[in-house]
């Protein structure tokens, strides 16, 4: 991989962080009566915070260059404002302490639905028309079709209320002491079933179907021809030809799909009132708790930009083609 | 064209005769794939009921309205049960369907609208006014529509205030719609803009400059037309993604409460907590609907998507 492919991916990436930072500020000030209304309608601030915020933002000031300047260090400095709903808490905090139950439900579905996904779509595409594939490739299209939070509803409704084998709501019991670590570890995995479930089967549903093309697509390819005429074994064929170069499509996709997985995990969360990012955005949507909206829309959006630009240099690290 | 030898009068009638038997032919390939064909006919069936939801069920019934008890489970009276409110949810969920259908229409109109228009464009023009465009696109491919929804939908909700009507429709629907059309334009915009790139190196194309057309006047009348087939097969699945969206964003709270969506109904089954109280009734209506409308736009849109790309046909 050659600095110049390296460079131009991080030029592209900073310039669409940039893009993001900056719209976030347009909007910021779009609103009625804003920015004034947004930092100091605050019920839970006092006076003087309130002039040490008009300070702070340059609000006696042009709008360019002097609150454009206030916002930009502040936001390079991860200062996004303080919180209405959580008592004036500044926001960086309030995303801090929801962001590791968002990482770990999130993580372990992405890790589990690449694994059984892709598993599942690379074996329906190789054996195209046999049982698996009928019945896998229908599977994954009613899954591809199903919202996360109507798929959770639903699980929520079979085996919480239902059946009773998992609880309803909730990262750990409420108001439980536990003896030890481990006893707290397993009712948090407890609480963790029906909310990761809910996660990794919308996500298979869509990676099945995405590898399964890309298989079928690779196994047309002239080389895959040339290693049957050569009277190489099948699953040979499949693991050693077909399989890597379908890899290359499925390592972009996944970065792709992040954004849709993120608004899918958001809707999932309040489904199980899992203490997340998810839940914080619903709750700050309906108090129109904006600083935390800003926190959560650009965690979010760089997260995002951060995630395609590995995606690409891993691509480019994959593919010797496009390193130009 | 073999209208070559047609004389001049009859050439219009010629060409129309040409295009009936094309749509004949493709009616006829379209109705051999089984599975583009069942999801047709589930959009026909929903269809309907979008149209005429009184004709079916009533009127829409309302807190005020309501006929039956709280929470009653399905019976004869109620043959999808109550929720809550004791409003019936066959009633609300055929309701429903005119409302995300609608939402789901008019966001697909304005993306597959912008996309074109930037596509045809930036193609056509190139140079400096495609490196911006296409820069622009980046942006909105990168960034999912939901993200930015998150952050617009609200902001425009308090811009315009949630109660006002615009063009006899509800400021609320119609936030989600401007929304949606806004930030889901660049993947169509990308397809058009690629086939725009071709289609401007034709001879005809040359032909039309040579005779004198504008930049304008080609790109209505030459370059359109040939990226009309491209259009419709993305407003299929465009149509799709625009109903996930719009269910998205009323089930975290950003729908109509007066105007209730599919994702409306699902967020006010959430806030009752219908899935703990074990209340199927009324989750699965809307859900089940959401589910089969997505399924069957995907199976048109593929079908379709295999018939007018000629590159893909036969290949499955």
């Amino acid at each position: 991989m050659n600095a110049s492919y390296v460079g131009r991916r991080l030029f592209q990436a900073l310039l669409t962080i940039a893009f993001i930072v900056v719209l976030n500020f347009i909007l910021f000030r779009l609103m009625p009566g804003s920015p004034e209304r947004i930092l100091t309608r605050n019920p839970n601030i006092s006076a003087s915070v309130k002039t040490e915020l008009r300070e702070r933002w340059g609000l006696d000031k042009p709008v360019i260059p002097d609150q454009f300047v206030a916002y930009l260090g502040a936001t390079a400095q991860g200062d996004f404002g303080l919180s209405y709903q959580y008592r004036g808490r500044e926001v960086g905090e309030v995303l801090g302490s929801r962001i590791w139950p968002t990482v770990i439900l999130f993580g372990l579905g992405e890790a589990i639905a690449i694994v059984v996904g892709m598993g599942l779509g690379a074996y329906a595409g190789w054996r195209r028309g046999g049982p698996v594939d009928y019945l896998g490739n229908g599977l994954s299209l009613v899954l591809y079709a199903t919202p996360y939070f109507v798929l959770g509803m639903f699980l929520l409704l079979v085996f919480a209320s239902t059946l009773g084998w998992f609880p309803t709501n909730g990262m750990l019991s409420a108001g439980a002491r536990y003896d030890s670590f481990v006893d707290q570890l397993l009712d948090f995995g407890h609480h963790l079933v029906l909310p990761l479930a809910t996660v990794s089967l919308g996500l298979i549903g869509l990676y099945s179907i995405l590898m399964r093309s890309a298989i079928i697509e690779t196994l047309a390819e002239d080389y895959v021809q040339t290693a049957r005429a050569k009277g190489l074994r099948d699953g040979h064929i499949l693991r050693a030809h077909a399989l890597p170069n379908a890899m290359l499509p499925a390592v972009t996709i996944v970065a792709i799909q992040l954004g849709y997985v993120i608004a899918g995990a958001i809707t999932a969360e309040v489904v199980f009132n899992w203490p997340g990012i998810g839940t914080l955005t619903v709750d700050a949507l309906s108090t129109r708790d904006y600083p935390v909206l800003q926190g959560v829309f650009l965690l979010l959006a760089v997260s995002i930009v951060v995630a395609n630009l590995l995606a690409d240099l891993l691509y480019g690290l994959l593919d010797p083609r496009v390193r130009t | 064209m073999t209208a070559g030898s047609v004389p001049v009068g009859d050439l219009r009638g010629a060409r129309l005769r040409l295009r009936l038997r094309g749509a004949r032919e493709f009616g006829a390939r379209f109705v051999q794939r089984r599975d583009g064909l069942v999801g047709g006919l589930i959009l026909l069936a929903f269809g309907l009921l979008a149209l005429a939801p009184g004709l079916f069920v009533g009127p829409l019934e309302s807190v005020v309205s309501a006929t039956g008890e709280r929470f009653d489970s399905p019976s004869g009276e109620h043959i999808l049960g109550t929720d809550r409110a004791g409003r019936d949810l066959l009633n609300l969920t055929v309701h429903g369907t005119r409302v995300s259908m609608l939402i789901g229409l008019l966001a697909t109109l304005v993306t597959v609208f912008i996309g074109a228009l930037i596509g045809i464009v930036s193609g056509f023009i190139g140079g400096k006014v495609d490196t911006v465009l296409m820069r622009l696109s980046d942006f909105f491919l990168v960034l999912p529509t939901f993200v930015l929804a998150l952050i617009l939908a609200p902001i425009l909700l308090d811009i315009f205030g949630s109660q006002a009507e615009l063009l006899g429709m509800r400021v609320t629907l119609l936030v989600i719609v401007i929304v949606i059309g806004v930030t889901s334009w660049a993947s169509t915009a990308r397809i058009i803009r690629s086939q725009t790139l071709s289609l401007r190196e034709r001879a005809f194309v040359d032909r039309a400059r040579v005779v004198g057309a504008g930049p304008g006047w080609i790109m209505r009348r030459h370059i359109l037309p040939n990226v009309v087939n491209l259009i419709v097969a993305n407003t299929v699945l465009t149509f799709a993604g625009a109903v996930l969206t719009e269910t998205t964003l009323s089930f975290i709270g950003l729908g109509d409460p007066f105007q209730p969506s599919w994702g409306q109904l699902l967020n006010q089954a959430q806030s009752d907590g219908a899935a703990g109280l074990g209340a199927w009734w009324v989750l699965a209506p809307p859900g089940i609907a959401i589910i089969l409308v997505v399924l069957a736009f995907t199976l048109v849109g593929s079908a379709l998507d295999d018939l007018l790309n000629p590159k893909l046909r036969g290949r499955r």
